[in-house]
Order: C-alpha cells, then structure tokens, then sequence
C-alpha cells in the first residue's frame, strides 16, 4: 500500500511506530482485557512481543511479575506507547 | 459514471484525523471478569477506540494518536499512542469521536 511506504520511519504507519518504540516503556493489552507493561525488547510482524521487567496487571490489579516474558502476537489488542 | 471509492481508500482518506473503531464482541471477556455472573454470557460486549488515525498497513493494523479506549464497564482510558491489532477490528467510522458523542 502506498500510505506505508510514503510515511515509514515516522512512526505514523505500524512497522514505523514499532521501530520507534522499541527499547521503551509500553502498555500490552491482550483480547482477554489482561495488560502486561513493560520494556518492550522486540517485537515481529506478528506481534509477537518480547518485554522485560514485566508486570502482569488483571482488571487493573497487579497480579504477578515477570523477568522476560513472550507474548504471543494472536493475542495482543493493542500495543500502547507509556 | 463517477469511479467507486474502495473500502480501504476510505480509510487512507481519514489519515490525519479522527477516527472510532469498534472491536468485535468479545463473548468469553465476560466471563472473565464477571466469572459470578454466568447467566449474562449471552450478553456481547465490545471495546471501541476513538483517536487521530497515523497510518495502517494492508492487514488494517492501525497507528492511533491521543487515544480513548471505551471499555465494556463503562470506563474510559487514555493513551497517547498505540498500535492496534486490526484482527479484531469490526467497524470504522470516519471521523467519529466514540460512543459518548454519538449518543448525545
């Protein structure tokens, strides 16, 4: 599609804004409504999410932590720049 | 005869600006956070996004900027960028500014 190509590396269309953000602190909300935070480490282009130091947050309740932790991309609703 | 605008470049002509999405229903969510409450499985709940559309790839994957996130209980989140997964993705409304604007 044109629309990516003419705006990438701006952090306007996805492969853009994964690049910008990577090494940051992000927000991963899943389709089960579970968010995990944390530094998001790598990311592909399934979504399939790498992150550390990551919290494990249910219905807005911190729930458990993780050194490293892999999201699987099926899952993931939206990944969110902190 | 005038040329027929494509689903999908409808959607490259909200670049730039607002734009709501409504997820598709999410049956099992309830259940998950209403696990007492199983007589209202029936029920189909939906998350729906308001924010300024950046960009989308041929998957529609979505770039969004100074985001609301309607969630099923009512609350409304913040957030100021996000990539959106667009395999959930139901319905795009150009322009939109969420389900509180539109009800008023």
């Amino acid at each position: 599609m044109e629309n990516g190509i003419a705006t990438q590396g701006e952090g306007r269309d996805p492969s853009g804004f994964l690049s910008e953000i990577i090494g940051s602190s992000v927000t991963v909300k899943l389709n089960s409504g579970v968010v995990y935070k944390g530094e998001l480490q790598s990311v592909d282009g399934y979504m399939n999410i790498a992150l550390e130091k990551t919290e494990e947050h249910v219905n807005g309740v911190k729930k458990r932590s993780y050194g490293d932790a892999f999201v699987r991309g099926n899952n993931v609703m939206y990944i969110s720049a902190d | 005869m005038t040329s027929q605008l494509l689903p999908l470049e409808l959607i490259d002509k909200c670049v730039g600006s607002k734009i709501w999405v409504v997820m598709k229903g999410e049956k099992g969510m309830l259940h998950l956070l209403q696990s007492h409450q199983v007589g209202t499985l029936t029920q189909t709940l939906w998350i729906e996004f308001s924010g300024t559309l950046m960009g989308f790839d041929d998957y529609v994957n979505m770039v969004l900027e100074d985001v609301t996130e309607f969630d099923y209980s009512g609350n409304h989140t913040k957030l100021s960028k996000i990539l959106l997964n667009g395999n959930n993705i139901c319905m795009l409304i150009p322009g939109g500014e969420g389900p509180v604007a539109a009800a008023s």
